[in-house]
C-alpha cells in the first residue's frame, strides 16, 4: 500500500508542478505582453476611469483595474501628477478590488510633502476621489 | 516505454498547457469586461472616461494638497481642458480664486469662472460653487470662502 502510494506521489509531483507553473505563466503573460507591446494609454485611461467612477461602495470586481492599465496611465503622466495618481490608486484600492493600501498611500502622500497624510484624511480622500 | 513517456512527459505537458490557459483566461476576464463596457459607450462618454484619472488627480490634490501643489495642478488643468469644457474650467477658476490671497486676484479669477460658465455670473450660484469646493478641501488655504465672496471687493480709500 505504502509502496503504491509512494509511486503515485512520485507521478503526481510533476503534474502538480507543471500545473502550478502553467497557471502562473498564463496569468502573468498578459501583463508581460502589455509591458513589451505597450498598452494603449487612452484606452487604458478609459478602463481605469470606469473603475474610478464606480465609487468605494461598488462591488469588488467593478473597482478593479488591471495592473497593465494602471501602469500605462501612470507612465503617461509627468511628475508629480504620477505620484498623485499612485496615491489615488492606493486609497481607492484599484489594484485590489477596492481594498485600500493605507501604508503605501501614506508613504506616497508624505513623499508629496502634503500638509496632512494621516489615516483620517486619507479616508476622506477616498470618499472624495470619485471623478 | 511509450506509456512511461506519456505519464512522465506528455501528461505534465498537458497539465501545464491546460493550467496556463486557465491562468490566462482568469487574468484577461476583467480586461474583457472593462473593454466590452467601454466599447458600448459613445465617443463623448469615452472621452469623459479618459479624463476621469485626470479629474481624480485634480480632486485628490484639491482635497489634501499644499498651496503650491494646488496651483501647479490648476495651471495644468487649465492648459489641459479645452474652452468647450466650460463647467470644468470654471471649477478650476473657482478653486484658484479660493486659494488666492489677493482680492484683486480673486476678482480676476472669479470673473474668468463666470466667463467659462455663465451660470456662475450670478453671485449666489458662485458662492454656492465656492462653498461646495470648500467642503471638499481638508487643508488651508481654501477651506473657507474668500473675502471677495463674503463681502465683495474691498473699496479703495
Amino acid at each position: 500500500m505504502s509502496a503504491r502510494w509512494a509511486r503515485y506521489r512520485g507521478l503526481l509531483g510533476p503534474y502538480l508542478v507543471a500545473a502550478a507553473l502553467g497557471y502562473l505563466l498564463g496569468s502573468r503573460s498578459v501583463s508581460a505582453f502589455d509591458a513589451v507591446l505597450g498598452a494603449d494609454a487612452p484606452a487604458a485611461a478609459s478602463r481605469v476611469g470606469l473603475a474610478l467612477r464606480e465609487g468605494p461602495q461598488a462591488p469588488v470586481q467593478a473597482q478593479l483595474a488591471s495592473g497593465a492599465d494602471l501602469r500605462a496611465v501612470a507612465a503617461s503622466l509627468p511628475s508629480p501628477r504620477r505620484e498623485v495618481f499612485d496615491l489615488v490608486v492606493a486609497v481607492r484600492g484599484l489594484h485590489d478590488g477596492g481594498k485600500s493600501d493605507w501604508t503605501r498611500a501614506e508613504q506616497t502622500c508624505r513623499a508629496l510633502a502634503w500638509p496632512r497624510c494621516d489615516r483620517v484624511s486619507l479616508e476622506q480622500l477616498k470618499q472624495q476621489s470619485v471623478p | 516505454m511509450t506509456r512511461r513517456f506519456a505519464t512522465r512527459v506528455l501528461g505534465p505537458l498537458a497539465a501545464f498547457a491546460l493550467a496556463s490557459l486557465a491562468g490566462h483566461e482568469r487574468a484577461t476576464a476583467e480586461q474583457r469586461r472593462l473593454a466590452s463596457a467601454s466599447a458600448a459607450l459613445t465617443d463623448r462618454e469615452r472621452k469623459s472616461l479618459e479624463s476621469a484619472p485626470a479629474f481624480a488627480i485634480a480632486n485628490a490634490t484639491w482635497a489634501l494638497g499644499s498651496e503650491d501643489a494646488v496651483k501647479t495642478m490648476l495651471r495644468f488643468e487649465l492648459d489641459r481642458l479645452p474652452e468647450n469644457e466650460g463647467t470644468a474650467r470654471a471649477r478650476a477658476f473657482v478653486r484658484f480664486g479660493m486659494i488666492d490671497a489677493n482680492p484683486d486676484g480673486q476678482a480676476a479669477v472669479f470673473f474668468q469662472a463666470c466667463a467659462s460658465d455663465s451660470s456662475l455670473c450670478e453671485r449666489p450660484r458662485l458662492v454656492a460653487a465656492a462653498e461646495r469646493e470648500a467642503s471638499v478641501r481638508f487643508v488651508d488655504p481654501g477651506r473657507h470662502l474668500p473675502a471677495y465672496l463674503l463681502s465683495g471687493h474691498p473699496t479703495t480709500p
